[in-house]
């Protein structure tokens, strides 16, 4: 026995998985050259599996703003912004996210991951009840065993089943706190917000959505799912993310409630961790500017994921059931899906292999998100390549085509030639927006 | 075992298999995680069916003490009487 013995049936499914050729958990790209390309093994590979979804990592304007705060204001706060204090630029962005949303109050947290630490194990305590869909993200799980609250789980997406279980606590004394997401990050699917809501008011509870993969996705001004199903004065927290639409790293909660502040200083999460450096805060306060004069990026993002999920579906793929940024195709065998991601990734294709108990069934996921930078060229080479590889596979009919037969252009595009070291573009700034 | 606990073990029997679609002979002194051999997913799916089944509310922290099927049966019991 020693202190890792534990792990050896973790490990040696692990060690399956490697011997099979495939290892999702330690993909190392030798460069990222732009904000839908990298290099692989020396190969030009285009990135399905990044969660960049306005395309904005090499974005100039949010370069440029970051470098400036390096120079200006050095390259780390070296401590938690209770301890050393908070600059400008922190609460700056807080005003920024918190005028983007229309809301009184917004906390900056320095990762995605600790926004719904901090705010989930705080806004609940002993005495009230948690409640959380059945498929909530590993973060909200996490959050619930650091707080002090009862958790209780509602079937996803399923409001008769939230209100079935709010019934059941209805005499019971405290404050209730629901707890859903935007889009959900593993199969894209939104979550039923209006019926939610309905439910959340019946019962007198709070509701909070994490919109960390919906938030520059979904909304007239990109806000996220309370926006598009219009209940976002009914819903009391906003959650999110900086490492998706705004390419960069750090997460933040936005409010109208009375006494937010003193979360400040209750929220462990929050507290006793170091603040985001400059550069970070400078190039998210940049990035958001760009997600607001550039509506068009959303048009790009919505029009892409709905050709690749369309082309997956009418391929016979089964997919997740709706068209947005993050597209799932379902394969029942874990070894089959893991063989199936090697080949993309070996051919050019690079996209996220989710694996049980990772994945809200006993399935494996192919999961893909799609970039407002992908250009429909890039689309229709990943189609093309997942369905020449699913019929290899005999995982699709051989009779089913995505696109009438045409020059196909992924012979160019999956660059087996291109084994040259990669020129780096000035930026990748309008990618794919023309 | 009291006559009410082999009625309540009978029906937790038939709330698990219909989360494992499978036939399961339950005993008192089965660990759940190990002689079962149902993974976090697993138990979290079967605490959902069992709150279904008898309409009580089994807060995740709850199960977090529950290792063999006698403390399943006396947490229930517990839950049930306090609702």
């Amino acid at each position: 026995m020693s202190l890792l013995s534990k792990f050896q049936p973790l490990a040696a499914r692990y060690d399956a998985l490697r011997e099979s050729g495939a290892d999702p958990f330690s993909v190392k790209f030798d460069d990222i050259i732009s904000s839908v390309e990298g290099v692989l093994k020396g190969k030009r590979t285009l990135l399905f599996g990044t969660n960049n979804y306005l395309g904005l990592t090499f974005d100039p304007h949010s370069m440029e703003r970051s470098i400036d705060a390096i120079r200006m204001h050095g390259t780390g706060t070296t401590g938690s912004r209770i301890a050393n204090g908070s600059y400008d630029g922190h609460a700056e962005l807080e005003r920024a996210i918190a005028d983007f949303y229309g809301r009184k109050h917004c906390m900056v947290f320095s990762t995605g991951y600790q926004a719904n630490l901090a705010m989930i194990s705080t806004l609940v305590g002993k005495d009230d009840h948690l409640v959380i869909d059945a498929d909530s993200h590993a973060s909200i799980y996490d959050a619930s065993r650091l707080g002090h609250a009862p958790v209780v789980r509602f079937r996803h997406n399923n409001p008769d089943d939230l209100a079935k279980r709010l019934a059941r606590l209805k005499d019971q004394p405290g404050e209730k706190l629901i707890v859903v997401e935007g889009i959900y990050s593993m199969l894209g699917d939104t979550a039923p917000l209006k019926e939610f809501v309905d439910v959340k008011k019946e019962f007198g509870a709070y509701l909070m959505v994490d919109e960390a993969h919906s938030m520059g996705v979904l909304g007239e001004r990109g806000r996220g799912l309370a926006e598009r199903e219009g209940v976002e004065d009914d819903v009391d927290f906003v959650v999110g993310t900086f490492s998706k639409s705004l390419a960069s790293v750090g997460g933040y909660c936005v409010s109208s409630m009375e006494g937010f502040e003193i979360l400040r200083i209750a929220a462990r999460p929050y507290m006793f961790t170091a603040s985001l450096p400059p550069a970070i805060i400078a190039s998210t306060t940049a990035a958001l500017e760009t997600l607001r004069a550039e509506p068009q990026r959303r048009e790009k993002l919505t029009a892409n994921s709905r050709r690749f999920y369309n082309g997956l579906k009418s391929a016979g793929f089964t997919v997740g059931p709706e068209a947005n940024p993050i597209v799932a195709v379902i394969i029942d065998k874990v070894d089959v899906a893991a063989a199936f991601w090697k080949r993309l990734v070996d051919e050019g294709m690079y996209l996220n292999l989710a694996l049980p108990p990772a994945t809200p069934s006993h399935q494996a996921f192919l999961r893909s998100s799609v970039s407002a930078a992908h250009t429909f060229e890039h689309i229709d080479f990943a189609i093309e390549l997942m369905t020449r590889v699913g019929r290899e596979f005999g995982l699709l009919p051989e009779n089913v085509h995505p696109f009438p037969p045409r020059v196909v252009t992924a012979e160019r595009l999956s660059a087996r030639a291109a084994t040259m070291p990669v020129r780096r573009p000035a930026a990748d700034v309008g990618a794919g927006m023309a | 075992m009291s006559e009410d606990q082999t009625a309540l073990l009978n029906e937790v029997s038939d709330v698990l298999e219909s989360v494992l679609n499978k036939k399961v002979e339950l005993k008192p002194e089965m660990n759940i995680v190990n002689d079962l051999g149902l993974d976090s997913i697993a138990v979290m799916n079967f605490t959902m069916a069992l709150e279904d089944k008898f309409d009580i509310s089994i807060p995740l922290n709850d199960m977090a003490s529950v290792v063999t099927v006698q403390d399943l049966l006396n947490t229930l019991e517990t839950l049930r009487s306090a609702a």
